[in-house]
C-alpha cells in the first residue's frame, strides 16, 4: 500500500515534470528560431543556419515525444478525468505551435527565398512580435495548470501581439507587392511571411480554447 | 427466534433501501465525477457503514420511539414493509429520497390507527431538522468551498496535485459518510424492532462483544450494505450527475457537509456540549442524506450565481420529500388494517 502512495506521487511528479518540460520546449523554441531567421537573413542557407535549424528539429522531436508521453499517462493513470479532454487538446495544441516554428525554419532552408536587405528590418520585427506572442502563450498555459489569474493576464498579451502582427504582416505585404521584383518572388516572400504570421495566430487559437477550459477549471 | 427473524426481514429490507437509496449521498458525486471507481467506493463506505452503526447507531433510535414506541413484532414489521416500499416506489421512479420521513410516515400511521396521541413536540423537532438540516449543510457547504476557492487561489498548486488532494479527500469522506449514515440513519431501519429484540450478545474474540441491539443493528448494516452494492447506483444518477454540473473539488464539499451534518445530528456528546453552552442543541434526531446533499448543493449553486442548478430537478426531488411520508403513512395504515383483522396479528399492546 506504502509503495503504491510512494509510485503514484513519483508518477504525479513525473507527468508535472513533462508538462513543464513541454512548455520549456517552446520557450526555447521561440529563441531559436528567431536566432535561425537572424542567421538566415545574414548569410543565408550556411552551416551556421544548418546547425541552427538541426537545434530546431531536436526541439520539434523532443515536444512530440514529451506530448505522447504526457498523452498516454493521463489516460493510463486515470489522472484529473474532469479535464484530461481539455489537457490532451491543450498538449496537442502546444505542440501544433512548435510544429509549425519548425515546418517556417525549414522552409526557409529548403526554398532559400531571396530578401530584399529592405524588408529585413520589418521581418524582424514580425518575427519578434510572432515569438513573442508564443512566449506568452506559453507562459499563460503554464499557468493554467496552476494560477488562472496569471493565466487571464497573458492572454491579454497574447491578443494584443497577435493584433500587432497582424499589421506588421499587412504593411510587410504592401510594401512587398508595391516593389519592382517579379511576381514569382513576390508571392515567395508574401507565403513567407504568412507563414510566420500564422504562428500568432494559431497561438491565439491555442489562447481562445485555453481560456474556455479555464472556466470550466474554476471550482 | 425464528418467527423474530421473519418480522425482521422488513427491516432488513428497509435496510436494503437505505444502502440504495443514500449511498449515492456519501459518494454519488465521486463516482459520477469519475474521481473514484464504483466499487471502491461502495467498499469504504460500507466497512465504514457497519462501523457507525454497531458503534453509535443507537443514540438517533431514542427520538424516533419518542414519536411512536411501536411495541409488537408484527406492527414493526408492517410500519417497515410499508417505509421500505414507500422508499422503494420512489427509487423506482428515480427519485432520491429520505428514509428518515418514510419511517416517520409509517410510525405516525401506526399511532393513527392505534388512536394514540402522536409526541407533537418530538414530530415538531423532526420536522424541524427536515427544515434545518439543508440549510446548515448548505451553510457549511459554502463555508468550506469559500475557504477552499481562496486557498487554491493563494497556493497556486499545480492541478495534478488538486487531483490528488481531492482523491484523498473523497475516499476520507467516504468513509466518514459510510460511519455518519449508519450512525445516524441505522435507527430508521431496525428502531422500531429494539423492543421486540430477542437476539444475543455477539462475542467477537476475546476483546468485544456486541450487545444484542448493536447485534440488530449490526443486521440492519449487512442490509443496507447489499443495497449499496445492489442498487446505489441508479440513484447516484441522479444526485452525482443530474442536479448541478460540478467540479471533484465541489462533489468533494458537497458530500463532506452532508458527513459533517449527519455527524451533527448523531452525537449526544455535542447535544450536550451545546446546551451546557446555553447554546440551542442539536437533537440527536435521524436526518436525511438526501437533504443535506441536497442543500449543499443548492448553497454552493447559489454562491455560483445560481446558474448551475437544475431547478426542475431539485423541485422533483423536493416533492419527493412530501411524498414519502405521506404514502408511508397511507400504506402503513392500510397494512396495520390488514395484518389486524386479515392476519389476525397483535399490533398494539396498550
Amino acid at each position: 500500500m506504502f509503495n503504491v502512495k510512494i509510485s503514484l506521487f513519483a508518477r504525479t511528479r513525473d507527468l508535472e515534470h513533462n508538462i513543464d518540460s513541454l512548455h520549456d520546449k517552446i520557450i526555447e523554441m521561440t529563441m531559436v528560431f528567431k536566432e535561425a531567421v537572424d542567421i538566415y537573413l545574414q548569410e543565408k542557407r550556411s552551416e551556421k543556419y544548418r546547425q541552427t535549424s538541426k537545434k530546431i528539429k531536436i526541439i520539434e522531436h523532443d515536444s512530440d515525444t514529451l506530448r505522447r508521453e504526457i498523452e498516454s499517462k493521463l489516460y493510463e493513470q486515470n489522472l484529473i478525468p474532469d479535464l484530461r479532454g481539455n489537457i490532451l487538446e491543450l498538449v496537442e495544441n502546444l505542440d501544433r505551435v512548435i510544429n509549425l516554428f519548425d515546418e517556417v525554419a525549414h522552409k526557409f532552408y529548403i526554398e532559400r527565398p531571396e530578401i530584399p536587405e529592405e524588408y529585413h528590418n520589418k521581418l524582424k520585427e514580425l518575427v519578434n512580435q510572432v515569438t513573442d506572442c508564443a512566449e506568452n502563450m506559453a507562459i499563460a498555459s503554464r499557468a493554467f495548470f496552476r494560477d488562472l489569474v496569471t493565466l487571464r493576464d497573458y492572454s491579454k498579451k497574447v491578443y494584443l501581439l497577435e493584433h500587432q502582427s497582424d499589421k506588421t504582416a499587412a504593411k510587410l505585404r504592401n510594401e512587398v507587392f508595391d516593389s519592382d521584383l517579379d511576381l514569382a518572388h513576390k508571392m515567395q516572400i508574401n507565403n513567407f511571411i504568412e507563414e510566420v504570421a500564422d504562428i500568432a495566430d494559431l497561438a491565439e487559437d491555442c489562447i481562445d480554447s485555453l481560456l474556455i477550459f479555464a472556466i470550466k477549471r474554476e471550482i | 427466534m425464528l418467527e423474530y427473524l421473519f418480522f425482521l426481514s422488513s427491516g432488513l429490507f428497509l435496510g436494503w433501501s437505505l444502502g440504495a437509496n443514500d449511498a449515492s449521498n456519501i459518494f454519488g458525486t465521486a463516482v459520477g465525477t469519475k474521481m473514484l471507481r464504483f466499487t471502491t467506493a461502495a467498499i469504504i463506505a460500507s466497512i465504514f457503514l457497519v462501523l457507525g452503526a454497531v458503534l453509535s447507531g443507537q443514540n438517533t433510535a431514542e427520538t424516533l420511539n419518542a414519536l411512536g414506541e411501536v411495541n409488537t413484532l408484527p406492527a414493526a414489521f408492517t410500519v417497515s414493509l410499508s417505509s421500505a416500499l414507500a422508499v422503494l416506489m420512489m427509487l423506482k421512479s428515480g427519485i432520491s429520497v429520505s428514509i428518515s420521513q418514510a419511517i416517520v410516515g409509517g410510525i405516525i400511521g401506526w399511532n393513527v390507527y392505534n388512536h394514540k396521541p402522536t409526541d407533537t413536540e418530538t414530530l415538531m423537532n423532526i420536522c424541524a431538522t427536515w427544515i434545518f438540516c439543508p440549510i446548515i449543510s448548505g451553510v457549511i457547504a459554502v463555508g468550506i468551498y469559500m475557504c477552499v476557492k481562496k486557498l487554491l487561489h493563494y497556493s497556486k498548486i499545480h492541478i495534478l496535485w488538486q487531483d490528488m488532494a481531492v482523491r484523498v479527500g473523497m475516499i476520507l469522506t467516504t468513509a466518514l459518510g459510510g460511519f455518519a449514515l449508519g450512525a445516524n440513519n441505522m435507527a430508521n431501519v431496525v428502531g422500531v424492532f429494539i423492543d421486540s429484540n430477542v437476539l444475543s450478545p455477539l462475542k467477537l474474540g476475546n476483546f468485544y462483544t456486541l450487545n444484542s441491539t448493536q447485534v440488530l443493528f449490526f443486521l440492519g448494516a449487512v442490509a443496507a450494505c447489499i443495497g449499496v452494492f445492489t442498487y446505489s447506483q441508479k440513484a447516484i444518477k441522479t444526485v452525482g450527475k443530474n442536479v448541478l454540473s460540478f467540479s471533484p473539488t465541489v462533489a468533494w464539499i458537497v458530500i463532506l457537509s452532508q458527513s459533517l451534518v449527519l455527524i451533527l445530528f448523531s452525537s449526544e456528546n455535542l447535544e450536550n456540549f451545546l446546551i451546557s453552552m446555553n447554546l440551542p442543541p442539536l437533537p440527536a434526531v435521524p436526518v436525511s442524506s438526501t437533504q443535506a446533499v441536497i442543500g449543499a448543493i443548492v448553497g454552493i449553486g447559489l454562491v455560483k450565481g445560481g446558474k448551475g442548478i437544475k431547478w426542475s430537478l431539485i423541485l422533483r426531488v423536493v416533492s419527493g420529500w412530501v411524498a414519502t411520508p405521506v404514502i408511508a403513512f397511507i400504506l402503513s395504515f392500510i397494512s396495520l388494517f390488514f395484518m389486524e383483522n386479515v392476519f389476525k396479528q397483535t399490533i398494539f399492546i396498550p
